[in-house]
């Protein structure tokens, strides 16, 4: 089963946030939990965990910000 | 071997087994709930309880589902100890037909009577006065259940509590004030939002117990809770419990508390009764690991299916907006639409003897009372003397007794939001609200709650209470704040039903249909006409349907379109335009939502011109819509533009001279008038 990984919604007023830093390496094995990276909203930056376990795919570049609900990686 | 099963730690093993068993199911909702926002799998605004699972998850062990609860936003915890459908709480929060709002309500908003769980607001502290009324329908049919108001220690500022405590101190309701305490609110912690050195404490200004409990130390909340539920249950009056706990979380969002330092959340969660009660199942010898593992599987599990069928539910559709606004989908105004319902059946009477408008209220109220044991009366000063500050329940309190016809503290909220929670029990609640200008101290209950609740459960709950609220104008001395017209604000909140009578008759048999009807009624009702108006109002049961308006006069040169004590003034300036030729229809509305619109383009296409005319200031008042609908339907047929006539854009004034002028009046609505049939 793939899991789409999409810029999510971390407080109720954000529409976009930086994908700071990818804390994984494309293509290795994440388990569900495992902090994948971090995002940066407004003041603070918050690490985000893997939603689910299997092989993570990184389909956007750290540093850049994106809309809330962009497509920037996956899990299968 | 035999495992050395420790029976020392204040509880009896089983029933921690079980609030373990609930805190886990929480914790796995939690968790899906974060993952899927986080990755990104769905969006939706989530407000997390991380931290406060061992409260709902210890009261799951001491009620049922027949007892009542009302949380708040942040209360999908207490939703999903109360046993509320996993799949229906899922679809809900994604908007979907299948959820148990039919995804009207979303996850701020959560109604199931099925477990008990009655109402979800998201405006802070509102729950509270609607609590009380579900405590008080429990009691007044001497039913055993309890009702649980869940809020946060943030809501302990708003008046709405304070409110509502007082109400339920003297009427010794069954109702327990949770205040999960989590120690902040929203994003201010506690020492920058109240000087209250505790909360507890509060409760004994209301004349009844507070407690203060440490929600983290399972066994020791739960036998305080045992406590306080015994009492409650045994009609003692309500408890104030403070719930001590920590929220993990932030304000909204996922992840972490950013409002506390990182020692302060570090020591929360090593405090944190779920990984605390699972490790001290296992180390006691209450359970094995793999019991443990059990149920936070079959959590797990629980949780992977429901989510899994609220994504393929389908999302509610367009077509639903119109649905579940009222129970009858034909009530909403809509361009276009202009449904004809049909009037009255009763005969006009004849020969009766004429009485007072207040008389015919009274009248309606007594029927009312006499006819369903659902129906009681509840407002300031409505008992005997004086029969409330107009005399419209004079001898009603000495008849039906104190129960059926209750007197209130001189607090609006707790009024209407106890009228809001007796509907949603079952009732049919009558509240009076003095004066309309008072709605601006209880109009979060009434155009947040009441108007709302059909839709917002998708009509798994509804409302049926009536709001009878007296409009001062045209008498002289009330001033600014007592002589205001408000209905626009009433009407431009979908979900109230509002009328505004101009007879005797009328207002007793409008009163009659607002009483047994299905969604909220507003009636207003004139203090000029209560003792000013006469007229023929036959005993016992009548109805006036609502939306249906009526021709007081008939006319071939201009429609007045009207409602109220300003039927009378038309009729009046139609006397006076009479004399010099001009022929004026007068429609009287009657009702205003459900508006009939129908008839009032049938009057104005026979005499194709219009003036609408009423007590409320005219700019942006209900004139504007009514001219407007009557231009766009009629525009071809009309040989005037439509005409507005309200009062002037100021303060309603305590002199005299300014008052009665400022407001139109049979004079200058018959200026107005002619200025309009004199258009070329």
């Amino acid at each position: 089963m793939t899991t789409q990984l999409t810029i999510p919604r971390l407080e109720m007023s954000m529409t976009e946030g930086v994908l700071a830093e990818w804390l994984v390496a494309d293509g290795v094995q994440v388990k569900e939990g495992d902090p994948i990276y971090s995002i940066e909203t407004g003041k603070s930056i918050q690490e985000i965990q893997a939603p689910a376990s299997g092989r993570l795919t990184q389909k956007a570049q750290a540093g850049e910000t994106y809309d809330v609900g962009t497509e920037i990686g996956e899990i299968v | 071997m035999q495992q050395l099963v420790r029976t020392d730690l204040g509880i009896e093993p089983a029933i921690l087994v079980e609030i373990y068993r609930q805190m886990s199911r929480i914790r796995a909702v939690d968790k899906a709930i974060q993952a899927g926002l986080s990755g990104g799998k769905f969006l939706f605004s989530y407000w997390p309880m991380t931290g406060q699972e061992s409260i709902p998850a210890t009261i799951s062990q001491l009620i049922s589902s027949r007892d009542y609860m009302v949380t708040t936003y942040r209360g999908i915890h207490d939703q999903v100890a109360k046993g509320v459908s996993l799949a229906g709480l899922f679809s809900e929060a994604l908007g979907r037909m299948d959820g148990v709002n039919k995804g009207k309500g979303g996850s701020p908003h959560i109604s199931d009577p099925s477990s008990g769980s009655m109402l979800t607001t998201a405006i802070v502290g509102a729950g509270a006065p609607i609590a009380n009324g579900l405590a008080l329908a429990a009691k007044m049919r001497s039913e055993d259940r309890i009702t649980i108001v869940n809020f946060g220690d943030g809501a302990t500022s708003i008046g709405a509590v304070h409110e509502a405590m007082n109400l339920a101190g003297v009427w010794k309701l069954p109702v327990i004030f949770l205040c999960q305490n989590n120690l902040i609110g929203e994003y201010t912690p506690i020492p920058d939002y109240t000087a209250s050195k505790d909360f507890a404490s509060r409760a004994a200004g209301y004349g009844f117990k507070g407690v203060k409990l440490d929600a983290n130390d399972v066994p020791a909340f739960y036998q305080g809770m045992k406590q306080v539920v015994a009492e409650v249950r045994r009609g003692e009056g309500p408890i104030f419990v403070e719930a001590v706990t920590m929220r993990l979380g932030p304000h909204a969002g996922v992840g972490d508390s950013k409002e506390v330092s990182a020692e302060v959340l570090k020591a929360a969660k090593e405090a944190w009764p779920v990984p605390r009660i699972r490790a001290q199942l296992l180390e006691s010898g209450i359970c094995t690991e793999q019991q443990l593992t059990q149920i936070d599987e079959a959590a797990r599990e629980e949780v992977e299916q429901a989510m899994a069928k609220a994504q393929t539910s389908k999302p509610t559709p367009r077509e639903e907006t119109l649905i579940d606004v009222y129970a009858d989908p034909s009530v909403p105004p809509r361009r276009g639409h202009y449904p004809r319902r049909e009037a009255e059946t009763t005969p006009v009477p004849t020969g009766g003897k004429p009485i007072l408008m207040l008389d015919a209220i009274r009248d309606a109220q007594d029927l009312a009372l006499t006819q369903d044991k659902g129906v009681f009366l509840l407002g300031e000063d409505i008992g005997d003397p004086p029969g409330g500050v107009f005399a419209t329940s004079k001898g009603l309190r000495t008849k039906h007794g104190p129960e059926r016809v209750r007197i209130t503290p001189i607090a609006e909220t707790a009024i209407i939001g106890a009228g809001i929670g007796a509907a949603l029990g079952g009732m049919r609640p009558v509240a009076e609200i003095m004066f309309n200008d008072f709605a601006g101290v209880c109009m979060d209950q009434i155009f947040n709650h009441a108007a709302k609740q059909r839709y917002m459960s998708g009509s798994a709950t509804h409302v049926p209470m009536t709001i009878r609220m007296m409009v001062g104008g045209g008498t002289g001395g009330f001033g600014a704040q007592h002589s205001q017209s408000l209905e626009a604000w009433l009407l431009h909140t979908p979900g109230l039903k509002v009328t505004f009578p101009s007879t005797p008759f009328d207002a007793k048999g409008l009163l009659l249909s607002c009483i047994f009807d299905e969604d909220p009624c507003v009636q207003l009702e004139s203090i000029k006409m209560l003792r000013g108006a006469r007229g023929e109002a036959p005993a016992g049961d009548y109805r006036i349907p609502l939306g249906v308006a009526k021709v007081r006069r008939e006319g071939t040169d201009i429609t007045a379109v009207t409602y109220g004590w300003q039927v009378q003034e038309c009729l009046a300036a139609a006397e006076e335009l009479q004399k010099e030729g001009i022929s004026l229809e007068v429609i009287d509305l009657r009702t205003l939502v459900p508006l009939d619109y129908h008839r009032v383009l049938e009057s104005v296409k026979k005499t194709r011109r219009a003036l609408v005319v009423h007590a409320a200031t005219e700019f942006c008042g209900f004139g504007g819509e009514l001219a407007s609908t009557i231009s766009e339907e009629l525009f071809s047929t009309l040989k005037a533009p439509v005409g507005r006539f309200g009062a002037d854009y100021a303060p309603i004034a305590y002199c005299r001279d300014i008052e009665i002028d400022q407001i139109p009046h049979a004079k200058s609505i018959a200026a107005r008038v002619r200025e309009v049939v004199a258009f070329k």
